[in-house]
């Protein structure tokens, strides 16, 4: 590799390989393999060709395709997750030369512009591998169920027109609204770590995502009336306080969620639902 | 409400966990009050051994700084042991306060696992140097307290015990190493210390800034980089009162400072006293002993 890899993903560095990438070189895709759950990994290298704009997807596509290591061993596919390929669905996140992002929108030309560049591709460490770099989010939607991370509106009568939103509040909620549940911030938390165990789940952090969302729902007009139950769940363990304010989720987060603004803000949340509930007994 | 969804966080979890919101609100209050008020007052008492010259204003005519100093802070600290009225009742408070932080700080840094080799950020530094200035900040006030205040001498390099009656003295002897001025041991100890302080300020400062966000108080980003500049201020001038603290018992010439002391004590209470003071920190048997045992840390 060329560079030490943390510093792989600046931006200034990417922009400058994307204006010096070589057109029909071949990169060497290095990936981190897993058989199952469980299992040790190693890694697997494969040469591979590639054209002016392609991603890591293509790629990966391409070793489906023809499943020869780069010293010509023949191996199994390798099986990743992806959706939407325009990052709008978080389901390809994975740890791309030792960071987290998404690899449909992460570009050949920006990481391995010269003949022989190498790329490494490993699946996401804070949860656990299915298979080669497809991993389990279960976790991740679980801490959206535990802040109730919706609007109540369970009826059969009809609840007429919604709550009116002023500007201020639309503003805020829009940017926490635009998370897509990759699991980058989760990836990168130095709180948030890998737990096998789904029994743990409620009462490991609860991860950044699930605060912002917390809020996002808090600050609905219908979506509020779940506003105290949200906030004991982030007065529990593994709540907010848990966050130790390293702020690498906002970093990393693709889509640019005000993440620890929400933990201040649901910070501040739980201190007054704290001395609220201190004399109001409950 | 009747909705499908998360259980509610209860009764099947440790102590640790059912306390878990007051305790982590406890551990950060601690560590302001009453912890980082003390350590904002010690430093700065401190401090005076460096410039204590400049405050005694007429008193301190024809002194050199450094006699001035040791002048200055032997007042401070026989004011805080002779008249701060219950004093121990303080330092018990300190004690239960710090070993607090300290066992669920060590708790909770265990909850978590640095990764700043892949996320090189400065916040993400910042979170490892708090864990880290943690642990060995506890080490660091563990040797302090233990050599300087309950009188382990066989931890300092001389074995030379402090006393509030010679506090500038003695404090010297232990940190350059001997009564005599430095060793190479001293200097060792001397490099803990500065250490030591440089770690605890920063843990103080830094603190201070994720406190605020823990509490809600900052929420927005701008309003969490002016709350930031306000603790990087705060941080500086402790850190500058703890270096020039540290520098100048370094400095200082334990020998002058014994003689600038003992004329104190001279001064303000007569031979007999000082006779007494004298024999009881060289160990040597009492004339008559109604010993005044009082120390401050
Ligand atoms: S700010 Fe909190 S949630 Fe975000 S990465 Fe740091 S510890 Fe994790
Ligand atoms: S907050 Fe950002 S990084 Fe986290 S899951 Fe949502 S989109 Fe991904
Ligand atoms: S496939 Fe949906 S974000 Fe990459």
């Amino acid at each position: 590799m060329s560079l030490p890899q943390a510093h792989q993903s600046t931006l200034a560095w990417r922009q400058a390989n994307r204006a010096k990438a070589v057109p029909g070189r071949t990169i060497v895709m290095t990936v981190r393999r897993c058989e199952g759950p469980g299992k040790l990994g190693w890694f697997e290298s494969f040469k591979i060709p590639v054209e002016p704009n392609e991603n890591v997807i293509s790629c990966l596509q391409k070793i489906a395709a023809n499943p020869v290591t780069a010293d010509g061993k023949e191996t199994t596919p390798v099986v990743w997750d992806s959706g939407c390929l325009e990052e709008v669905c978080g389901a390809c996140t994975m740890v791309i030369n030792g960071t987290v992002r998404q690899s449909c929108s992460c570009l050949i030309d920006e990481y391995a512009p010269e003949e022989g560049d190498e790329i490494t591709l490993e699946p996401m460490s804070k949860f656990p591998v299915i298979r080669d770099l497809w991993v389990d989010r279960a976790r991740l939607f679980n801490s959206l169920k535990r802040v109730r991370g919706w609007v109540p509106i369970d009826s059969t009568a009809a609840l007429g027109p919604g709550p009116k939103e002023d500007q201020a509040t639309q503003s805020t909620r829009y940017a926490i609204s635009e998370c897509m549940s990759c699991g980058c911030c989760l990836e990168a938390c130095p709180q948030f770590l890998l737990e096998g165990d789904e029994d743990a789940w409620d009462s490991a952090f609860i991860g950044a995502h699930a605060i912002a969302q917390a809020r996002l729902f808090n600050l609905h007009g219908t979506g509020k009336n779940l506003a105290p139950e949200r906030l004991d769940e982030l007065m529990g363990p593994g709540g907010v306080a848990d966050c130790g304010n390293a702020q690498n989720c906002v970093k990393v987060c693709p889509k640019g969620v005000p993440l620890t603004e929400s933990i201040g803000a649901m910070g501040r949340g739980v201190t007054m639902h704290a001395v609220t509930r201190f004399f109001k007994g409950k | 409400m009747g909705l499908a969804g998360a259980k509610t966080v209860s009764d099947r979890q440790s102590f640790f966990e059912r306390h878990s919101f007051l305790l982590r609100r406890l551990h950060s209050l601690s560590g302001i009050v009453p912890i980082g008020v003390f350590l904002i007052a010690h430093l700065t008492t401190n401090s005076s051994l460096a410039w204590g010259r400049f405050a005694l204003r007429g008193e301190g005519e024809g002194m050199s700084i450094a006699q001035g100093g040791v002048k200055y802070f032997q007042e401070e600290v026989s004011y805080i042991n002779e008249q701060v009225p219950h004093l121990l009742l303080i330092e018990v408070t300190l004690w239960v306060s710090i070993a607090f932080h300290a066992i669920l700080g060590v708790y909770y840094a265990t909850t978590g696992k640095g990764n700043t080799a892949h996320y090189p950020h400065m916040d993400n530094w910042r979170y490892s140097l708090q864990r880290i200035s943690g642990y060995l900040g506890i080490a660091f006030i563990f040797y302090h307290v233990a050599t300087l205040r309950w009188g382990w001498t066989w931890l300092v390099p001389g074995g030379t015990q402090w006393s509030h009656h010679f506090s500038a003295s003695t404090l010297a002897a232990a940190i350059q190493g001997s009564p005599e001025g430095w060793t190479a041991l001293g200097v060792a100890v001397a490099l803990l210390y500065f250490a030591g302080i440089t770690l605890l300020v920063f843990h103080f400062a830094n603190g201070l800034w994720t406190a605020a966000i823990t509490w809600g108080l900052t929420v927005s980003v701008p309003a969490q980089k002016r709350w930031g500049l306000v603790c990087f201020g705060l941080g500086a001038g402790l850190m500058l009162a703890a270096w020039s603290s540290l520098g100048a018992a370094f400095m200082v010439d334990p020998q002058e400072a014994r003689a600038t002391e003992a004329e104190m004590i001279l001064h303000e209470h007569g031979p007999e006293e000082l006779q007494r003071i004298e024999n009881k920190l060289e160990g040597r048997p009492p004339a008559d002993e109604h010993a005044n045992a009082g120390g401050e840390g």
